[in-house]
């Protein structure tokens, strides 16, 4: 082990684009990963919408490339493995490589003055094993009688040999528990990294509100993933030698196994899970209303304080996801409460962004763009998920499309929304290109109007009464007079997906013809800032020296009349510049 | 610190705390994948009448305290291998002893497999009882090549002098990691054993 993970320059290609160890190469293959999986992950939302749109028609275009057998039309049995694997997917192998895989990677070491992640060689294991469980996924697409049909959450029986004889259902265990393999070492690596490897000066309270987040979230992924893991492995164990930890009693002689022993464990690790994908978000956007707004973040120390509390707290309240299974009424309002006490920090958060942006010089560019986005469909999503933490709300409305909407919001829509700010905001320094700002713009506003039609629509039909997961809703005379709004839906849903082309294009043409990217293209203080774009292999010439917050902007006591300082820069006049960011004034016009 | 300057051919404290932290944090993080089949098996054991089972065979309790025993010792041999790494002083003796403990309990280990499907419970013919030991014996085998494969190549490392005083952070926690084993195996016996 050398100090500060250092290693010398990758010469042959295969050590420099494949099996590398640099914690920025790696982030990007974390982000191609992430964005083919969350390509492949969107054609089967849009599938669903279809089939839901048009219950029984031939899927354009491509339905006849599919499925071929049935010219096109979704059976019943491909609708179950599209909204099972749609989930899958975009949680595990989109949504987790971008924001943590790629962010945290590249983010970590860059922010806080550190050459490499402190284990490089674990972080490219991470990776690679990300890469199999991928591999195992998508295999499963391709075995005889098809993908996992259980639903992303796996429940048993369903997921049984009973439920599920095909060998679709033990790939999907296996691919999970190896996605879950490879969070884990990535977080024990993110962990380490940040609390070993920070440079000189870079207190705690001196970190960006990024690493707060990533850090939290690190801490989330090596205590609850194994939670999974070990759901994952009896489900297995379930499937392939015979044991019964989830076989019901009732269908085997002498068997005493139990489902819902399987939803406790997968939702004691799935509402963290929530937390873990909308944490990187909230580090971002926490430190780019602040860049953008040239003003300090609002309460940076009580913003640490309300994360670490979510992350606290979304380790007691899961059994909200459990209020129909027959749960002791007394457990049932524990969680309850619980549940509602997590609003309180979230609140925080809430007011403590708007009072970031409050009179501030805002440049409204496309990181800012998706910073405020997230902050819009996070708070709907928030405040909807009152109404499901509520027992008597709960059990009307569970199962129910205000569920999906829900979740949507927050946990897929407003991570997404963090995801996208964050590309945007770093694709400067990771590939030396700016992307295109006017295609940014376009892309911010063709996707955040669909998306907020999708999921707000979504609340109406669900509380109307419109159940998940059924693959032709029309046969069901009641549900018949909610198809103007799944076709609502599901229009504004094909205008979403469509306008991820915008993105596509733009990131591909900025990637390799993009505009040169300068040093510091957003003038904020960050470490990585003072670097050159791309940044090269070694990070830092010289391990930097950090004096200052990240986020002093517009202080007087800032030399030169700028209105932002690097975290290595001192303040004029460091007696007269008060300590706590949060004290200080607002822009000054 | 500058780009020239950061090979060191030897590891430091600063290191060293780097490996401990990393070590720690996994096993934290692995704790709570055993926690959870700890936590099922009180759950399952909860769901039935009498404990265990009616008509269950039992697998051996001397074979199982033959395998604790010699699972204890082999942690003990690791740690006074390590005190002795940290003083500087010889520990490849005590090393080796606690390898060779931990292969007599893969060995006792499997033969309770052996003796109990031989008897004709397997996972495929037995309940409750007969998966949880299974799957959480199995589990905890795996963990135990893991730590195995680790034990060897520190003892390995020590013979080509690739590890030694100066340089001993993948030791210790190889070392760490089967206390590790050894802690959980506890676990399983009295889950298993103890009425």
């Amino acid at each position: 082990m050398s100090h500060d993970g250092i290693h010398p320059e990758p010469t042959s290609f295969w050590r420099k684009h494949v099996f590398s160890v640099d914690h920025k190469v790696i982030a990007k293959q974390f982000l191609w990963f992430g964005l083919v999986w969350l390509l492949i992950g969107g054609m089967m939302a849009m599938m669903i919408r279809w089939q839901l749109a048009n219950p029984g028609e031939p899927f354009p275009v491509l339905g006849a490339l599919l499925f071929p057998s049935t010219g096109g039309v979704i059976q019943p049995d491909t609708y179950n493995v599209l909204f099972t694997m749609h989930g899958t997917i975009m949680i595990f192998l989109g949504l987790t490589p971008v924001l943590i895989g790629c962010f945290g990677n590249y983010c970590i070491p860059m922010l806080i003055g550190a050459r490499d992640m402190i284990v490089p060689l674990l972080n490219m294991l991470s990776f690679w094993t990300l890469m199999l469980g991928g591999a195992v996924g998508f295999y499963s697409l391709l075995v005889p009688l098809g993908a996992s049909e259980a639903g992303w959450t796996g429940y048993p029986t369903l997921s049984t040999t009973v439920g599920a004889p095909g060998s679709g259902e033990t790939l999907w265990a296996l691919a999970v528990f190896l996605i879950g393999a490879s969070s884990i070492m990535g977080g024990i690596n993110y962990i380490t990294t940040i609390v070993r490897l920070r440079a000189p000066g870079m207190t705690w309270s001196r970190l960006p509100l990024t690493i707060w987040g990533m850090f939290f979230t690190a801490i989330l992924n090596v205590l609850f993933l194994p939670v999974i893991g070990s759901a994952m492995i009896l489900l297995v164990l379930d499937r392939a030698f015979g044991t019964q930890f989830y076989v019901p009693a009732t269908m085997i002689d002498g068997g005493g196994g139990d489902p819902i022993l399987y939803q406790h464990l997968f939702w004691i690790f799935g509402h963290p899970e929530v937390y873990i994908l909308i944490l990187p978000a909230w580090g971002f956007i926490s430190d780019f209303l602040s860049f953008f707004a040239r003003k300090p973040a609002f309460g940076y120390r009580v913003t640490v304080g309300a994360m670490l509390a979510v992350t606290v707290l979304s380790a007691v309240v899961y059994g909200h996801h459990m209020f129909t299974t027959g749960l002791s009424p007394m457990l049932g309002e524990s969680f309850m409460l619980l549940t509602m006490i997590i609003s309180v920090p979230g609140e925080i958060l809430f007011f403590n962004w708007l009072h970031t942006i409050w009179r501030g010089s805002l440049r409204l560019t496309t990181p800012m763009l998706f910073s405020l986005g997230t902050v819009f469909v996070f708070g709907l999503g928030g405040l909807t998920g009152l109404y499901l933490a509520t027992i008597s709300t709960d059990i009307f409305l569970h199962d129910t499309y205000f569920v999906v909407g829900h979740f949507h919001l927050t946990m897929a829509a407003s991570s997404l929304f963090g995801a996208f700010a964050a590309i945007y905001f770093w694709m400067p320094k990771m590939f030396g290109r700016m992307l295109d700002e006017r295609l940014g713009k376009l892309h911010f506003w063709a996707t955040f109007i669909p998306l907020t039609i999708v999921f707000c629509v979504m609340f109406w039909s669900g509380y109307a009464g419109m159940p998940r997961r059924y693959y032709d809703h029309t046969y069901l005379e009641y549900l018949r007079d909610l198809q103007h709004l799944n076709v609502l839906t599901s229009a504004a849903a094909f205008l979403l997906g469509a306008a991820q082309l915008i993105f596509a294009f733009n990131f591909i043409r900025s990637r390799w013809w993009g505009a040169k990217a300068p040093t510091n293209p957003w003038e904020v203080g960050t470490l990585d800032m003072a670097v050159p774009s791309p940044v090269p292999y070694y990070n830092f010439e010289t391990i930097p020296t950090v004096v200052t917050g990240p986020h002093e902007f517009s202080n007087p006591a800032i030399p030169d009349g700028k209105d932002w300082i690097f975290q290595t820069e001192p303040l004029a006049d460091r007696a007269a510049a008060p300590t706590d960011p949060s004290a200080q004034p607002a822009a000054s016009h | 610190m500058t780009i020239a300057s950061i090979h060191a051919p030897v590891e430091d404290t600063r290191d060293r705390t780097n490996a401990a932290l990393g070590m720690a944090i996994f096993i934290g993080s692995w704790a709570m994948a055993f926690a959870v089949l700890f936590i099922s098996f009180l759950i399952l054991r909860q769901r039935q009448a009498v404990w265990p089972p009616v008509g269950v065979t039992l697998p051996s309790l001397p074979l199982a305290v033959a395998a604790t025993l010699t699972l204890l010792g082999s942690s003990f041999a690791l740690h006074r291998s390590v005190s002795a790494l940290r003083r500087g002083a010889p520990f490849t003796s005590w090393w080796t002893a606690g390898l060779v403990g931990g292969l007599v309990f893969a060995v006792l280990q499997t033969w309770l497999w052996a003796d109990l499907w031989a008897a004709g419970t397997t996972t495929f013919t037995g309940g409750t009882y007969e998966s949880l030991f299974y799957g959480l014996t199995w589990f905890h085998g795996l963990h135990v090549l893991c730590g195995l494969g680790a034990l060897f190549l520190a003892r390995i490392g020590a013979a080509t002098g690739r590890y030694g005083h100066q340089r001993r952070a993948f030791v210790v926690n190889a070392a760490v990691f089967w206390h590790f084993v050894d802690v959980v195996w506890i676990v399983l016996f009295i889950c298993f054993f103890v009425p």
